[in-house]
């Protein structure tokens, strides 16, 4: 289930931005060899190593184990009594925003970019890398049946913004159904006030889409045969951003909650030709597990969160580790600032409620949010070639005790409790109110 | 219909038998002896290889297993390799008053008229049957304050309840507090029910003004209703809201006063102090500078949520080492089970004692985190008497898990309220059953 490829224009336009960037840091180079002995060492693909042995070259993981052979020279950090795992990653938030996370003015604008509004000041990201959050993808909120398109980054706080950049992360939309744009619209008497109208929706876009592409591949196939005085369609950046769903080019991010819905997705997105990467919250995914499980989508919910609305009634704290035990790949996620700085310890709720191993509990807040956002070969666990993104800490993750003490991010020291101050490693100047933004779902509660 | 499985249908039976039972509980006959557990008395120290034992409802004997006689005909619960400890107690959530959050139809959190609602009974609300209270029960949560919403000055008055039995047996104390707020939450500033206008008071002057004037005019209709004793007042009317403020100003009541900024905390305690309240103070998630003035008050504290975002520009860790800060000062704390951004979300009550295992992440001694979801809270609301510790002649409240129990990873075995064996049973745990 790796991820699909991605025709390479496609991470044009972020790429560029990254190589162009320039990063403002007074700060040392990172090390080029780091050896880390003596922690526990949770590796998220395969196991839990006692005094185990890290190594990280220019960057990467170059060595795992009980022992490694690096360089003489390499920087020795001495993590006895500490525990180490991967990065956490967060396949739902909404940090760093300033509170623009809905386009809430028609349910369907695929062509948001959230890049466009991220503050990398934000000290919502500050308390999230606190919390050992290295990588985290910003979602458009859930008013819009088809908002926005997500950014992924990587939480190096004190960067500039395009250094934070996930590099040739693939891209997400968000879609969502059910009460949110149902009330938001619904309030206006606009379309749509109900599921019905959520889902019909959804299906008039995509035929929008569909006409658009045939107009394009007539044009394309036109020009192809020699026709040199033809005009070309009129590009349309909706229009555009809804044929790239329909051609796998974007993954679909679905925030929805009941289990009627997960299946009316499924079959609008095979109609339509397109898979749904994950589904999101996903509270009642309990009742429908293996049908769901056998689409290959993915979900990212809560812990524990319930009752805060209607389609939340049903929530029960077992529904990820029951989802995971009938075959949905499942990670946890905060939506929300809080949560963001705490995630480990609700990833260890699930050992207390349905009996996950220390292992699945640690891969839902690791290596399956990775798969989500689609970058599960390059972080998300602890191993020889993945980016060196890595969190000690002073007690059992899984713990609500653990305090991340150090974060690493590509092998660069980005966190580090123990420093005065904020512990930050690369931040100078003001930090930026988050933009009073909780969670959508707590915002809906109001 | 899944319903009709035969699994579900063992879980419909179970169901009954549970509301059967909730439909008629008492105080236990059953005498019980808790064997071989490590005991968490709260108020005398850990006991490993303890015995605790239950009789008529209440604590009959806890000691060490070599001290302690287990009563014959005793039914032996083993708990060896658990920890034993009594039932926590949240101080503040909206148990009853609310269902669905954002179905307003479900909330009756707050009286949101007039800023001024002493005479606004909490009681008067409370649904015993919410499916809230089973949810926070398994996790081992036996009692809670019951508190209004917080967006008025004086929002009403508390209910002291625990979480087993009927409506009755439930309500252990009808306003046991009076629930005040200040800052700037309960300014008027148009917005919600107001037509986007601002009215009086619309200021944090407007909201101690109308206070300290109600308090005055309180008094005075003190005075007026004592006179008749020594001259017949014919004039004399019972105004509900003036009488429900009388035991508060006559200081036999605490008052519980949510506030979150420093300057906040300094200005309603001199108001406090003017009047004699006997407060608790709430909150105080951005009050790092005043520390040493909350401690000099002499008054308790309810810390809530430790989750709260600290102002931007402060370590990420300003609200998490609010309680150590606190109890380092001499303050008796207590810690509610609030989620972050709101003032109170009584869905995650069962989280309250990872709360509490987060302050002693944050440097809250073990001893004191246990204390502030249990005794303290007891203490502060007039049941240190009979809730919050295992000791002999308490009401039987008493929790069975697997490990410690503030650390998310544990499992809550038993809990036993009124010295009931509480089934573990909840609308979540039967939807978890149904769907296996």
């Amino acid at each position: 289930m790796g991820s699909r490829n991605f025709p390479l224009h496609f991470f044009v336009r972020l790429s560029l931005v990254v190589s162009l960037s320039l990063v403002a840091s007074a700060q040392k180079p990172a090390p080029e060899d780091i050896v880390f002995s003596g922690a526990t060492v949770m590796t998220a693909s395969h196991g839990t190593i006692e005094h185990g042995a890290v190594w990280v070259h220019a960057g990467k993981i170059a060595g795992v184990g009980t022992s490694v052979s690096a360089p003489a020279t390499a920087v020795q950090v001495d993590a006895t009594g500490m525990w180490m795992t991967p990065g956490i990653i967060d396949p739902h938030s909404h940090s760093a925003l300033d509170g623009d996370v809905n386009e809430a003015t028609s349910p369907v604008t695929p062509s948001m970019h959230m890049i466009d509004a991220f503050d990398n000041r934000s000290a919502d990201l500050y308390r999230a890398l606190a919390g050992g959050v290295t990588t985290e993808l910003l979602l458009h909120g859930s008013a819009n049946m088809i908002g926005g398109q997500a950014v992924v980054i990587k939480n190096k706080f004190g960067l500039d913004r395009d250094a934070m950049l996930f590099p040739n992360a693939p891209g997400s939309i968000k879609f969502a159904s059910g009460e949110n744009p149902k009330r938001v619209y619904g309030s206006r008497d606009q379309l749509p006030s109900t599921r019905m109208g959520n889902f019909e929706v959804m299906r008039m876009a995509f035929e929008d889409a569909r006409h658009y592409m045939a107009e394009w591949d007539a044009y394309d196939a036109k020009v192809k045969k020699g026709d040199k005085d033809l005009v070309p369609p009129k590009r349309d950046l909706k229009l555009e951003a809804l044929a790239d769903v329909l051609r796998g080019k974007l993954y679909v991010q679905i925030h929805c909650y009941r289990a009627d819905e997960f299946l009316t997705e499924e079959a609008i997105a095979k109609e339509y030709g397109y898979k749904i990467r994950a589904f999101h919250h996903a509270l009642e995914m309990y009742k429908v597990a293996p049908e769901i499980a056998a689409d290959g989508t993915a979900i990212a919910t809560f812990a524990d969160w319930w009752g805060y609305k209607d389609e939340a009634r049903d929530a029960i704290p077992w529904n990820a580790v029951m989802s995971m035990r009938k075959g949905v790949r499942v990670a946890l996620k905060s939506d929300s600032d809080d949560h963001i700085r705490r995630l480990n310890a609700e990833a260890g709720k699930m050992v207390h409620y349905g009996g996950a191993t220390e292992d699945e509990a640690i891969k839902m807040v690791t290596l399956n949010p990775a798969w989500i956002i689609g970058v599960e070969d390059r972080v998300g666990s602890i191993d020889v070639g993945k980016d060196a993104d890595i969190v000690l800490w002073n007690h059992d993750p899984l713990s609500n005790y653990a305090r991340a003490m150090k974060v690493y991010i590509d092998g660069e020291l980005f966190f580090d409790a123990s420093a005065t101050g904020w512990g930050t490693t690369h931040f100078t100047g003001v930090m930026h109110d988050g933009g009073d933004f909780g969670s959508e779902d707590q915002e809906d509660g109001q | 219909m899944r319903l009709l499985k035969p699994i579900a249908a063992s879980v419909v039976l179970l169901s009954s038998c549970v509301a059967l039972a909730q439909s008629h509980p008492a105080a236990s006959s059953q005498t019980i002896a808790i064997t071989g557990g490590k005991l968490l008395t709260v108020s005398h120290g850990t006991i490993e290889n303890g015995v605790l034992v239950i009789a008529d409802g209440k604590i009959a004997a806890v000691g060490a297993a070599a001290s302690v006689k287990v009563p014959s005909g005793a039914q032996i619960i083993d708990a060896k390799g658990m920890t034993v400890y009594p039932g926590l107690i949240d101080p503040e959530t909206n148990f009853g008053l609310t269902e669905i959050s954002a179905d307003e139809e479900t909330n009756d959190l707050e009286e949101r008229s007039d800023e001024i609602m002493p005479h606004m009974h909490v009681a008067d609300a409370f649904h015993a049957e919410t499916d809230l209270i089973p949810v926070a029960r398994l996790n081992g949560i036996t009692n809670a304050v019951v508190a209004p919403a917080s967006s008025d000055t004086i929002a009403g008055q508390d209910l002291f309840i625990q979480l087993y039995g009927n409506r009755q047996q439930m309500m252990l104390g009808n306003d046991v507090a009076l629930a005040m707020n200040y800052g700037a939450e309960q300014r008027r500033r148009g917005g919600r029910g107001e037509g986007g206008r601002s009215k009086y008071p619309s200021t944090r002057m407007g909201l101690i003004t109308e206070l300290r004037q109600t308090f005055l005019d309180t008094q005075a209709y003190m005075a007026k209703k004592d006179a008749p004793a020594k001259k017949p007042d014919s004039d004399f009317k019972r105004d509900l809201k003036y009488e429900a403020l009388i035991p508060y100003l006559r200081g036999e009541r605490p008052v519980v006063i949510g506030v979150y900024e420093s300057y906040d905390v300094e200005t309603i305690m001199k108001l406090a102090a003017d009047f004699h309240l006997k407060v608790i103070l709430n909150h105080v998630t951005h009050s790092q500078e005043v520390l040493d003035e909350i401690a000099a008050y002499k008054v308790p504290v309810i810390i809530g949520s430790i989750y709260d975002a600290p102002r931007a520009n402060e370590r990420y860790d300003a609200v998490y080492s609010l309680p150590a800060q606190l109890a380092k000062r001499g303050v008796k704390i207590a810690i509610s089970s609030a989620d972050a951004g709101g003032p109170v979300s009584s869905h995650s009550s069962r989280n309250l004692p990872f709360a509490a295992g987060m302050a002693v992440a944050y440097g809250l001694p073990y001893d004191d985190a246990l204390k502030a979801i249990t005794l303290n809270v007891a203490e502060m609301f007039g049941f240190g008497d009979k809730l919050g510790s295992l000791d002999v002649g308490k009401t039987a409240n008493v929790v069975i898990a697997n490990g410690d129990p503030l650390d998310v990873r544990t499992d809550v075995k038993h809990v036993f309220i009124q010295g009931m064996d509480v089934p573990q049973v909840s609308r979540q745990t039967k939807l978890r059953d149904e769907y296996k």
